[in-house]
């Protein structure tokens, strides 16, 4: 008895042991670690934000390291907060960070390498100025280095323009819907040539472009909110007014609906950025060759986009940036276009094979044509680390008024009020 | 192996293989339960954005929540798709129940039929259900309009929005209490149903008059297990109207139809960063169960002493 008793214990022993050693490996193997000895640099992407190819090719070209490239799944931001809040030996040495999240790190710039100390300073001219000055904090460090850009376009339904007697081609389409205005004109001629037919898909589409076309965001660079000022009244009026007209067919993006509306011809034109060619492709396979792409009403905006870091952490931070210039040189942004869809940041790319060449979804134009001149014509806009929190409210409110009719100035009063409320607590003046 | 360590050892020293054993349930509770439960209301007092300095702020964060009318919009959302979710299950579970338990033939292939939906993966589930109840080329719309009713815009209006998110959970909690339910019939003695045979009862009035009854404590157990899980309920609203626009992700759909308190204190702390709003909302979600907890309990108290 006894000895049995002492043999489970024994037994159980071991089992917390190896669950233990069990959970660091799985840690390692998982979350990456700095077990792989000295020569180890760990570089975090998600699926598609770089091209996998390029990716492949720089482990086995920069030999001085062993590069660990790592595909993370799921939110992103989320596992990267977690680990770099954690410390220690998880961080990555080289982390892509997202467009749209890019701004709420710049308080924490010095937990990054500033890349102008890294020789970034020579490659500036190479991107494209607004991009470059997006990565750059408050005080002129660099802490992102540009992947991709997102230039919005008008992405329309040849076969639905041309049913309902609007012009077909692109640069007519353009032409003809240069202005906001014009664009919504079309679109009731639009609806009701063809019934049950909508040139704006909701009203966010619509007002997400206008915002960033303007000059200025929601809050200034003295942390002050300017939400309430013209340029965003703008915005907002433009998108209440497509809703008023009855040309908003209020379907979310990614919803079943708007899949099926892009795939039956009911949602005739996104004004997104480029990456929706690909969201449309998925959602309507079937419409290959009846989409065009014309420059947008209103201008350009930027929408996406993302960065590569160094996080302090990294010990070799030359190697690192040697190894993401390489990455995201002219030469292989083109390769990022072909695999990943990914537009360049680098002007010089526009004119390489690989995106000089005809789109069959999009019947047979050159997207760049359109999208490269758009790219260099986007506003340098300053986005304060609280821009997403304190735009909330807004969004909220034209979801309102879309789901339930609400009247469009109490919305407006509303969305202020509550931004400001919301920017107080943050610290925005 | 040394020799053993002398039986006369007493006391509680010697008793270490014994708190060795239960240790790793502690340890584990304390780094995954405990500490983060402390540490969110440290939290709750700050504001922190989970890489900067984390700064004092006293009770703001909690004066803010009590003026939010967003919280309170997520706390009566989370109010209405409770109930709209729980009557629902609890009575079919009721009837599928009395069901199984006459069942004579394929007993276990139908119960496990109704648990299946129960183990199956949240997230599927709710894709699933997005496109049964998507507007246009939706399997409900498209019903509704077979029998001559209007096409409702289940995923956009607020209300509808709520009858999706509960008819999910209905869906998934359903046969998980029929099987609880099962289990309490099959304990009811069976000269009380013969009894009623014999005075002439049908199986409704079974239904109602013993079954029911004899179920009392039962219900009440599940009653307060789908209080528990109503009131936590997030994945469905998330995956349903997470919507994958890259700004504001997880506001709980047009109109924050959807938005329940964990998805707010979701999107506030891990969408936003801002982690000490997050932590206050969390207290909150707390206290609002706590006070659902002592209002069940005292009906239990009361019922019990009837």
């Amino acid at each position: 008895m006894e000895l049995s008793r002492r043999r489970m214990l024994r037994l159980g022993m071991f089992g917390v042991a190896g669950m233990a050693m069990g959970g660091t490996t799985a840690c390692s193997t998982s979350a990456s670690g700095g077990s792989g000895g000295d020569k180890a640099m760990d570089l975090w992407y998600w699926a598609d934000g770089l091209s996998k190819k390029v990716v492949d090719e720089a482990v086995t070209r920069f030999t001085e390291v062993e590069l660990r490239p790592q595909q993370i799944g799921g939110n992103f931001k989320e596992k990267l907060v977690t680990t770099m809040s954690s410390g220690g030996t998880f961080i990555p040495d080289i982390t892509g960070i997202k467009g749209e999240d890019f701004a709420s790190f710049t308080p924490q710039a010095d937990r990054f390498h500033n890349l102008l100390e890294l020789g970034a300073d020579k490659l500036a001219d190479q991107y494209l100025p607004w991009k470059w000055k997006k990565g750059m904090t408050k005080d002129g460090k660099l802490i992102g280095f540009p992947i991709d850009i997102g230039p919005t376009a008008n992405f329309y339904r040849r076969d639905v323009f041309a049913k309902a007697g609007l012009p077909s081609e692109p640069d007519k389409v353009a032409a003809q819907m240069s202005t906001w205005d014009d664009y919504f004109a079309a679109g009731v001629e639009l609806k009701k040539a063809v019934p049950n037919t909508f040139i704006v898909s909701e009203a966010w589409a619509v007002y997400n472009v206008a915002v960033g076309q303007a000059g200025a965001r929601y809050v200034d660079e003295n942390e002050r909110f300017i939400g309430d000022q013209d340029h965003i009244r703008k915005a907002w009026d433009l998108a209440v007014r497509a809703t008023q007209l009855g040309i908003n067919a209020k379907t979310k993006a990614g919803t079943p609906d708007w899949n099926a509306g892009l795939a039956g011809g009911t949602l005739a034109s996104l004004t997104g950025a480029s990456w929706v060619a690909v969201d449309i492709q998925s959602a309507a396979k079937d419409t290959t060759g009846k989409w065009g792409v014309a420059a947008g009403p209103g201008g350009t905006a930027n929408i996406g986009g993302s960065f590569l870091a160094i996080p302090k952490e990294c010990q070799k931070p030359d190697v690192a940036f040697k190894i993401i210039s390489w990455i995201l040189s002219p030469e292989n942004q083109a390769r990022g276009f072909t695999d990943s869809a990914l537009f360049p940041s680098t002007p010089a790319t526009y004119t390489m094979p690989a995106l000089t060449s005809p789109s069959e979804f999009l019947g047979g134009q050159i997207p760049t044509q359109v999208l490269g001149p758009a790219a260099q014509k986007i506003p340098v806009q300053y986005e304060s680390p609280n821009d997403q929190a304190v735009s909330a409210p807004f969004a909220i409110e034209l979801g309102n008024i879309e789901a339930s009719g609400k009247d469009p100035n109490t919305a407006w009063a509303d969305a202020v009020a509550e931004a400001k409320r919301v920017g107080q607590r943050l610290g925005v003046k | 192996m040394k020799a053993a360590a002398p039986r006369t050892r007493r006391g509680r020293r010697s008793y270490w293989p014994q708190y060795l054993a239960i240790s790793p349930f502690f340890v584990i509770f304390g780094v995954f339960g405990l500490f983060p439960v402390l540490f969110s209301l440290y939290l709750a007092f700050h504001r922190w954005n989970g890489l900067g300095e984390m700064e004092f702020v006293g009770l703001d964060q909690f004066r803010f929540l009590v003026e939010d009318s967003t919280f309170w919009l997520a706390l009566r959302n989370t109010f209405a798709i409770w109930f709209m979710s729980t009557v629902p299950t609890l009575c079919l579970a009721l009837v599928i129940a009395a069901m199984l338990n006459s069942a004579v033939r394929f007993t276990s292939v139908y119960r496990i039929a109704y648990f299946v939906p129960n183990i199956t993966s949240l997230v599927a589930v709710a894709i699933f259900f997005g496109a049964v109840f998507s507007t246009n080329f939706g399997l409900v719309n498209a019903f509704l309009q077979a029998v001559g009713l209007p096409a409702a815009e289940w995923l956009t209006d607020p209300l509808g929005m709520k009858i999706a998110v509960a008819s999910v959970m209905t869906w998934q909690w359903t046969g998980y209490n029929a099987i609880i339910y099962l289990a309490g019939m099959q304990a009811i003695p069976s000269d009380l149903y013969e009894a009623a045979k014999v005075d002439g009862a049908g199986p409704v009035q079974t239904f109602f008059r013993i079954t029911v009854p004899m179920l009392r404590p039962i219900i009440l157990f599940t009653v307060i297990v789908s209080t528990v899980n109503g009131l936590q309920s997030f994945t469905e609203s998330q995956v349903l109207f997470g919507s994958n626009t890259t700004l504001n992700p997880n506001t709980g759909g047009p109109g924050q139809g959807a938005l329940t308190m964990v998805l707010y204190f979701y999107h506030q702390a891990f969408d936003n960063r801002d982690f000490g709003y997050g932590a206050a909302i969390a207290w909150a979600v707390f206290l609002v169960i706590v006070l659902f907890a002592v209002i069940n309990w005292r009906l239990v108290q009361r019922r019990a002493s009837e």
